[in-house]
């Protein structure tokens, strides 16, 4: 096996509904425990959907009261995993021309829209925040960690619904690759757990509207599965060229070996397996890996039947049947925007550590699914190479390759 | 993602748009070379009673005649926009019918807002009516990447469909975004732009609370005056700009009009403030000189700078900092700043602008900023005003550049083939 290390993964940080850090995340995976939860006795009475993937450390501990305010929640998710990930990296010192920020969202900060909505309804223009504008648009979260980082060679913010994190992490290879950046910090971020936004995937028929415990409720692969649990958090990873982060002696993840994006034009909200295969090959030909090298896939897996069947048949087509698979959203629900980075995030720790969480919720697998999908007990492995899928509506496929640093 | 080599060039061969000054790109630069505003008191909206009297750009022609019947009801505004825009700029390379491979084609479409008509109509229903009222369509509508994702589903993209956001930079990424995947080998055409429908009133309301809108409601067509003394905000308005991009070998092998090649990339952030400038334009003098450098094109060069130029205060002067770091204190190139016609566009800007700074190469010709009358000592530019400048022959080369709140700068740098026809000399410009 070859494959590419130019760019290497030095630093994670998350805040997810599993815990305050990546690898407090990362232990709650091994666990088996679920951040799926009831939520507040405030939410209205009449939605059919009462749970969510709900984030309990708050960002405001981390950020200060002052900074906080005029920060969105998706933005301070951002910042606080951003700020986790360049710790655990070692803080590295870079120039700020070549530091760079990729931060991706869905959907913006549309707790903020709605909020200063509901302000401006009851008492009109003159009570909007003039922090409102900051607090709205998509591209804030990539903006205050690039302010908070010092971050001058550009802050990006990929949108491609449920793909933008892993977006943000494909777009982050490019700019080093490019030599337009020697540290990159890169994710996805994503608070939108609020009744119009659950309302409004409910109406689409995407979420699950199971009544019992909530923990059971996401069961990616699972024959009885009944859709996907809206979930809210931030991923973040530091990559860093290669030979920047082996003269300052970092503490290395694993390699980000190659990534491929493209797009099915197909159907603004439908699955497309085509689109996913050539996805698929294209990371591996850009990772200079064979379908055989692949030792695992962390696979997007939202619990929806035709979302996770196109993709278990795009898996088989594209790698094989030999790769253990795993699905995280049964144990974080679906945070949309920072689902494809924190799914970067766990497939690179089952490279690094050498074991595989297993798929919470799974008793009985689809009978139409050929893979090894890891339920039960975790899987101990030392896959060498890995894949990350993320997909997202409108049609956008992103697959990443990572591998043990050679 | 094999980096192939650097050298690919990327051209420009198809142009498109909708804006508050016309509904197509031939409308919109006669407007342009007229001086004409596109802006007006917004006072007949079904909230206008809501607030106080409020500026804005509603584009001239309503999208419509060229949609069908499902895009009119799945689309958002933004998209329905861009989808227009997209299908002028599509026909105009000489594509509608064409047989190019979807695997080849890429789509980067922008916008700095989800669409707010979208997400507070469905909130209404939800409030008002409960949540089976909530349109099915409503993720789609308000997602960001919905407009980028419905160009992609009309000229069936399969390479990437792309929306790189960077609030009023984001139009302008969105064609550097083009650049990477042509120069990178993954696509040979893109089509790339921006797109906004901003005239919502939490948008106008959230702006204004921000104290970045210019207030001059007695006199519309006045109000939006970058770089003039006497500015005092920007006006808010909608529109998209598209553009097909491709690599020259593709279009040169379909024999295609190449309009001008898209040279150079310069993106940087400031890192310095959320909203305001860095007052030393620091980050934005790096992003042009990132431009220039890439494009092998010394300063003095540039035949003309087509400003970000929104007509704020502090903005106005951040930017005519790095046109004099640039290009040097009192050489530098024309300037000229078209939201003082259309308004500020927001996501749409970068890419709209970047079609008139093609067509003014392509047609030797500047449009005149509106309204420039009186220079701002602090500013000290050559600013195109009164009637447009005829470039010279040799005039071939302009830098479009762009910021956004979020310290976003992405500059662009265009370069045409030689125009026949006399050396130009200025006409009654150049204020200063």
């Amino acid at each position: 096996m070859s494959g590419h290390h130019d760019v290497l993964v030095t630093g994670l940080g998350a805040l997810t509904p599993l815990g305050a850090t990546a690898a407090d995340s990362w232990q709650a995976l091994l666990d088996q425990r679920s951040g799926v939860r009831a939520l507040p006795g405030d939410w209205p009475e009449d939605l059919p959907v009462r749970i969510a993937g709900t984030v309990t450390a708050d960002p405001v501990d981390i950020l200060g009261r002052v900074q906080a305010r005029r920060l969105d929640r998706g933005e301070q998710l951002a910042v606080a995993a951003a700020r986790q990930a360049m710790e655990d990296a070692g803080r590295p010192e870079v120039e700020p021309e070549r530091l760079a920020v990729v931060v991706g969202t869905g959907i913006g900060g549309v707790l903020s829209t709605l909020g200063q909505n509901e302000l401006y309804a009851s008492s009109g223009m003159r009570r909007l925040s003039p922090h409102a504008v900051p607090m709205l648009m998509p591209n804030g979260p990539a903006a205050w960690v690039s302010l908070d980082l010092g971050a001058r060679a550009g802050a990006r913010a990929p949108v491609s619904a449920c793909a933008s994190g892993a977006e943000a992490i494909a777009v982050g290879l490019d700019l080093i690759r490019l030599g337009r950046a020697d540290v990159v910090v890169a994710g996805g971020t994503e608070a939108s757990v609020h009744p119009f936004i659950v309302a409004a995937f409910a109406q689409m028929k995407a979420l699950s509207r199971d009544e019992g415990d909530p923990a059971g409720v996401s069961r990616p692969f699972d024959a009885d599965r009944t859709g996907f649990v809206m979930a809210e958090g931030a991923s973040v990873m530091v990559l860093e060229r290669a030979d920047f982060a082996r003269a300052r002696g970092a503490r290395v993840y694993g390699a980000l070996a190659g990534a491929a994006v493209n797009s099915s034009a197909h159907h603004i909200s439908a699955s497309d397996a085509e689109g996913q295969i050539l996805a698929i090959r294209a990371a591996l030909r850009d990772a200079e890996l064979e379908p055989g090298d692949i030792g695992h896939v962390h696979a997007h897996a939202t619990s929806t039947e035709g979302g996770d069947l196109a993709e278990a048949d795009a898996i088989a087509k594209a790698v094989g049947d030999h790769p253990t698979v795993t699905a995280t959203k049964s144990m974080t629900g679906h945070m949309l925007g920072a689902s494809g980075a924190f799914g970067a995030t766990s497939a690179l720790l089952s490279v690094h550590h050498g074991v595989v969480p297993a798929t919470r919720n799974l008793r009985t697998a689809d009978p139409r699914i050929h893979l090894d999908v890891v339920a039960g007990e975790n899987r101990t492995d030392r896959p060498a190479a890995a894949l990350a899928n993320s997909f997202g509506f409108g049609g956008h496929n992103v697959s990443l390759v990572v591998t043990r640093e050679s | 993602m094999s980096t192939s080599p650097e050298h690919t060039k990327v051209v420009v061969t198809g142009l498109g748009t909708t804006t508050p000054l016309g509904g197509d790109v031939a409308a919109t630069w006669d407007a342009l070379l007229r001086g004409e505003s596109g802006v007006r008191v917004l006072d007949d909206e079904p909230w206008t009673e809501e607030m106080p009297p409020v500026l804005g750009g509603r584009i001239k022609v309503e999208p419509g005649a060229g949609l069908d019947h499902q895009q009119r009801r799945r689309f958002s505004r933004s998209a329905q926009l861009a989808v227009t825009a997209a299908a002028e700029a599509w026909s105009d390379a000489g594509l509608d019918g064409a047989s190019v491979s979807p695997h080849r084609v890429a789509v980067a479409v922008s916008a700095a807002l989800g669409d707010m008509n979208a997400i507070i109509n469905g909130w209404e229903a939800l409030k008002e009516r409960g949540w089976r009222r909530v349109p099915p369509m409503t993720v789609p509508m308000s997602m960001g990447n919905g407009s980028a994702a419905a160009v992609a589903l009309m000229v069936d993209a399969r390479v990437g469909v792309h929306t790189s956001v960077n609030a009023c930079s984001s139009g302008t990424q969105a064609l550097a975004t083009a650049v990477e995947l042509i120069r990178r080998g993954d696509a040979d055409i893109v089509v790339a732009g921006g797109t906004e429908a901003p005239l919502h009133p939490l948008v106008l309301a959230s702006f204004s609370a921000m104290r970045a809108l210019s207030t001059r409601v007695d006199d519309p067509a006045a109000a939006s005056r970058p770089f003039d003394a006497d500015r005092d905000g920007m006006v808010l308005g909608e529109g998209s700009g598209i553009l097909v991009l491709e690599s020259e070998r593709h279009a040169r092998e379909r024999g295609a009009r190449i309009y001008a090649e898209l040279a150079g990339v310069g993106i940087t952030s400031d890192a310095y403030h959320m909203v305001q400038p860095d007052p030393e334009g620091a980050g934005s003098t790096l992003a042009v000189r990132a431009a220039l450098k890439e494009a092998g094109v010394s300063p003095e060069e540039v035949a003309f700078y087509n400003a970000n130029g929104t007509s704020t205060l502090p903005g106005d002067a951040a930017e005519a900092k790095t046109v004099r770091d640039v290009f040097g204190d009192g050489r530098g190139p024309a300037v000229t700043a078209l939201k003082s016609m259309t308004g500020h566009t927001l996501g749409a800007a970068g890419a709209l602008e970047s079609i008139a700074t093609i067509l003014s190469l392509h047609h030797g010709l500047v449009p005149p900023t509106r309204n420039f009358e009186r220079l701002d000592d602090g500013v000290a530019l050559d600013v195109v005003h009164g009637s447009p400048l005829k470039l010279g022959d040799g005039q071939n080369i302009a830098v479009k550049n762009s910021f956004g709140f979020g310290g976003h700068n992405v500059a662009l740098l265009f370069r045409s083939g030689t125009r026949s026809g006399r050396a130009g000399e200025r006409t009654e410009s150049s204020g200063g």
